[in-house]
């Protein structure tokens, strides 16, 4: 008789516990494809403010530059274009399209360096992965 | 002395045609096509997109009488070759989910800064330029369509 009512108050508990965990399991796999992610590490931050955000923000004075890529809006931009955005910042490093070659060549260490490359190119497919992006 | 001059200009536009063109090869059987895979697309931005894109973003470009005669054979190969590289509707099945987003992000750009249509082709083609009604239509399909993959 106690131990029947052991085993009742065990599965009772591992019950709940097993709910619980699916719950919260479920909860946080949609939260993860539902709502946009823009996180940027330390590293990341400092090679953006050095050759990139000096064009790339809302006070920039190329109304071109801005239009197409504003690090101070990149927060505010649902999924598909957060994703749109970041696959372009991947392929624009990647080509060594930007920063553009006029900028680098007045500017030269604004120059992003291989390893540069490499942060800006996994961030922005983290981000793209972490949005729906796979 | 201005017969000679002429005469040499008859002559390079002559030679010129000598030139291979490499005109970019056309296809009116694309079964990846975004607008044969994708029929919710709205009538006015299938219409637009036809008029004003696909003669060089897809394979089902029509080609102009003077696309046969250099020099401009030669210019019409290179923007064709260009603008089929970056996006080619013709194969937009083919592009993975962040392809597709960033194809629609750039389109969106491109009409917003006034970087496509080209300007030498809406030269020519006039009812190929985009006013800001029909700039609009194409913007806001494209963020709309973008959002929608990730739905």
């Amino acid at each position: 008789m106690k131990n029947l009512f052991l085993v009742f108050t065990i599965s009772a508990i591992s019950l709940t516990i097993l709910s619980f965990t699916i719950k919260n399991n479920s909860k946080a796999l949609s939260s993860n494809t539902d709502v946009t992610v823009y996180e940027v590490p330390a590293d990341v931050q400092e090679i953006i403010d050095n050759s990139c955000y000096g064009c790339h923000n809302t006070d920039s004075k190329s109304t071109k530059s801005k239009m197409k890529l504003n690090f101070d809006d990149m927060s505010n931009l649902k999924q598909g274009k957060l994703v749109g955005k970041l696959h372009r910042i991947y392929n624009a490093v990647n080509d060594v399209d930007m920063p553009p070659k006029k900028f680098i060549d007045k500017y030269p260490d604004k120059e992003l360096s291989a390893s540069d490359t490499e942060t800006l190119k996994s961030w922005a497919n983290n981000l793209m992965n972490k949005n729906g992006g796979l | 002395m201005k017969k000679k001059f002429l005469y040499i200009v008859f002559v390079v536009f002559i030679l010129i045609q000598l030139i291979p063109g490499g005109l970019p090869k056309v296809s009116f059987d694309n079964p990846d096509d975004l607008i044969i895979n994708n029929k919710d697309i709205p009538e006015d931005v299938v219409t637009i997109l036809r008029n004003s894109c696909y003669d060089c973003h897809s394979n089902e470009s029509h080609y102009p009488w003077y696309a046969n005669i250099s020099p401009s054979s030669l210019l019409i190969a290179r923007d064709i070759n260009e603008g089929r590289a970056k996006l080619n509707f013709s194969n937009w099945e083919n592009l993975s989910k962040i392809e597709k987003a960033g194809a629609l992000d750039d389109i969106s750009d491109a009409i917003t800064v006034d970087e496509m249509p080209m300007a030498i082709y809406t030269l020519i083609h006039r009812n190929a330029a985009l006013n800001n009604d029909e700039k609009e239509v194409i913007i806001s399909w494209a963020n709309e369509f973008s959002e929608r993959l990730f739905e």
